[in-house]
């Protein structure tokens, strides 16, 4: 067993870390008071190659690999949880699914304009009252010709106010349950799609999370993505996957608040000393670092079996429940070895605190991750 | 038109540094590396002029030193270098400047380079010999601390940096050896497709022993941190009494106020 990262993913790392240090870091206040991230921003990370960095390079993507994924959206997050669920939402929910299931036709036509980040994708699963259980959606499709018909509504999408690429998730009978649903590939500039509202949030509130309605949008018959009835299928595929990012980015906004704990514990002296020789602070930062390191280790396990080709489900459930738990754990601790400075805006752990706190709910609950752990031990 | 950048690894400065068990160098053990700060502005500028002069240029990039500086090698390949040779050599650290340069020349003599770049200076030993050692070796011209570069028919159009804020402008005729300052221009990030890229690129291994030839003219005797200062000095009185005192301290210990 080996556990020190190649030569090349450390270049990557070094990359991407001195990237972050000088573009994003300095953005990540304005991100969170202003509940967006600059399109300058965006534009940016497209042209470094982070919004396509595992997609080959035929279709526009940095042809590397999972890992490499992994570590982009952990150094992204680090300074920027929204900056963070934007590469990875983008990435995992919109383009995976795309070079996964798509036609030749379909992933060239697609995936240049989303890899490069000219285009922004999203992935529309969500509804009203289908969350975790998600073969209870609702929004329906139905053949004319040519194309498909869809209605109903969508959900905290993240990403979709971008209003770029989404892959959609709709049913053709509802009473089939998850044996109705299939996926669509849909420009979200297309008539009948309405974004009714941009959420306010508790954390990464320079990331869009969007409501849609979707009242009789015409797709071309071309855009079925996969087989009809194949959706439930793609949508645990890539939620599969996406956990990987998602881990990644809890990973990353966990650093980011251990860094500035230590750096902190080291600088603010009382009883005459730092407070980092108080046996109290010691444990915190022990307690904090061992979990993050559990973390890293399982997510960086399940990118290498997903890039071997093995069976990574277990561990991709285990990787985003330990490194979101670790995240809460982390920035909370990280807050209180700050004492009142922690609460006060301007010393950041309290934006990465509230960043973090997503992580245990998005792309499959924690609860969800504990159903899957245990059937896949009791099976 | 052939083009050389020669890069050194160096520790992040943020690190720790305690002497090694000799007491004549650093302890290399838990370090992280980066490329040299200088020669980052070397790497930018050989790859600006490669660009300049299109796919008849080929630039190569040289470093010196165990199997971790092909990280840095890599960076380069990534920020746009075609070609790289790595010098192994496990002890390059214990190397007089005389013997790293002198290295260099031994591969680069006899393959035609019209200009080389390299960092000022490295920002762990400082010396800032190997780019005009190196010059001297070949019989190259050579102008150091570059904060301007131009290139065109031949000559090298070269800003340079002098005391006090003054600036001076430099040409000279291929084949030549430049030495670029902080600033010089800015550095590209390596982008995810470019690191993809560079793992396809050439990197050439030559073992140190095929190329040196020359004993150090100098030796490290001793590496230490400089001796704790005391604490600093206090002043106390009433505001008047303050300024008094800082600004005899000024006068008599700084070149601020004279």
């Amino acid at each position: 067993m080996n556990f020190e990262l190649s030569q090349d993913h450390k270049v990557l790392q070094d990359a991407v870390r001195d990237f972050v240090e000088k573009e994003i870091k300095p953005l990540a206040v304005q991100i969170d008071e202003e509940h967006a991230i600059p399109d300058e921003l965006v534009r940016k990370m497209g042209e470094m190659g982070f919004l396509g960095s595992y997609l080959p390079e035929e279709y526009g993507g940095a042809g590397l690999d999972m890992l490499s994924y992994a570590i982009v959206v952990e150094e992204v997050s680090k300074a920027c949880g929204s900056s963070g669920v934007l590469v990875s939402a983008h990435t995992s929910l919109a383009c995976g699914p795309i070079y996964t299931f798509g036609t030749e036709e379909q992933k060239k036509k697609w995936l240049p304009a989303l890899n490069s980040g000219e285009i922004i994708g999203c992935f529309l699963l969500t509804e009203p009252d289908a969350g975790s259980d998600a073969g209870a959606i609702a929004t329906t499709y139905r053949r004319e010709g040519d194309e498909f018909v869809i209605n109903g509504s969508k959900i905290f999408i993240t990403n979709g106010g971008y209003r770029g690429t989404g892959v959609l998730f709709a049913t053709s009978d509802k009473s089939l349950k998850h044996k109705g649903v299939s996926a669509f590939i849909i420009d979200l500039n297309s008539p009948g799609v309405e974004i009714l509202k941009n959420e306010k949030k508790l954390g990464i509130r320079g990331s869009y999370t969007t409501a849609f309605a979707l009242d009789n949008v015409r797709i071309p018959a071309e855009n079925l993505l996969g087989q009809e009835g194949q959706g439930f299928k793609i949508a645990m595929d890539t939620l599969n996957g996406g956990r990987i990012g998602i881990a990644s980015q809890a990973l990353g906004i966990a650093e980011g608040a251990f860094e500035r704990a230590l750096a902190y514990s080291k600088e603010r002296k009382q009883f005459g000393a730092p407070i980092c020789d108080l046996q109290a602070i010691q444990f915190k930062l022990a307690d904090m670092w061992a979990r993050i390191e559990t973390s890293k280790l399982m997510t960086y396990k399940a990118a290498c079996l997903k890039d071997g080709k093995k069976n990574y489900t277990m561990e991709s459930a285990m990787c985003k429940m330990l490194a979101s738990e670790a995240a809460t754990y982390v920035t909370r601790e990280a807050i209180q070895i700050h004492g009142g400075y922690g609460f006060i805006c301007d010393y950041e752990v309290e934006r990465m605190y509230r960043d973090a706190k997503i992580t245990e709910i998005y792309e499959g609950t924690n609860e969800v991750q504990r159903v899957v752990i245990s059937k896949l031990l009791l099976s | 038109m052939k083009l050389l950048v020669c890069i050194k690894q160096v520790p992040d400065m943020e690190s720790r540094f305690r002497p090694n068990s000799q007491g004549i160098w650093f302890d290399e053990n838990d370090l992280a590396w980066r490329m040299n700060e200088y020669d980052e502005y070397a790497v930018e500028q050989a790859v600006q002029l490669r660009e300049q002069v299109g796919d008849s240029a080929e630039l190569t990039v040289l470093s010196i030193g165990p199997d971790r500086v092909v990280e840095a090698i890599k960076k380069s390949l990534a920020m746009g270098c075609d070609r790289a040779v790595h010098i192994r050599d496990d002890h390059a650290a214990t190397k007089d400047p005389w013997q790293i340069a002198s290295i260099i020349a031994a591969y680069a003599k006899g393959q035609g380079f019209d200009l080389i770049f390299t960092g000022m200076q490295s920002q762990d030993r400082g010396s800032a010999q190997v780019g005009v050692t190196l010059a001297e070796e070949l019989g190259y011209a050579c102008a150091t601390t570059l904060v301007g570069f131009a290139y065109g028919d031949g000559t090298v159009t070269a800003k340079r940096e002098l005391e006090g804020g003054i600036k001076g402008v430099v040409k000279l005729a291929t084949p030549a050896l430049v030495t670029c300052q902080l600033g010089l221009n800015v550095p590209r990030y390596p982008t995810l497709p470019n690191i993809m890229k560079a793992k396809k690129k050439e990197i050439e291994v030559i073992a140190v022993a095929d190329l040196l030839t020359e004993q150090p003219l100098t030796a490290t005797t001793s590496f230490h941190p400089p001796a704790r200062k005391g604490g600093g000095v206090v002043l106390e009185g009433d505001v008047g009494v303050l300024v008094e005192q800082l600004v005899g301290i000024l006068k008599d210990k700084t070149a601020v106020l004279r």
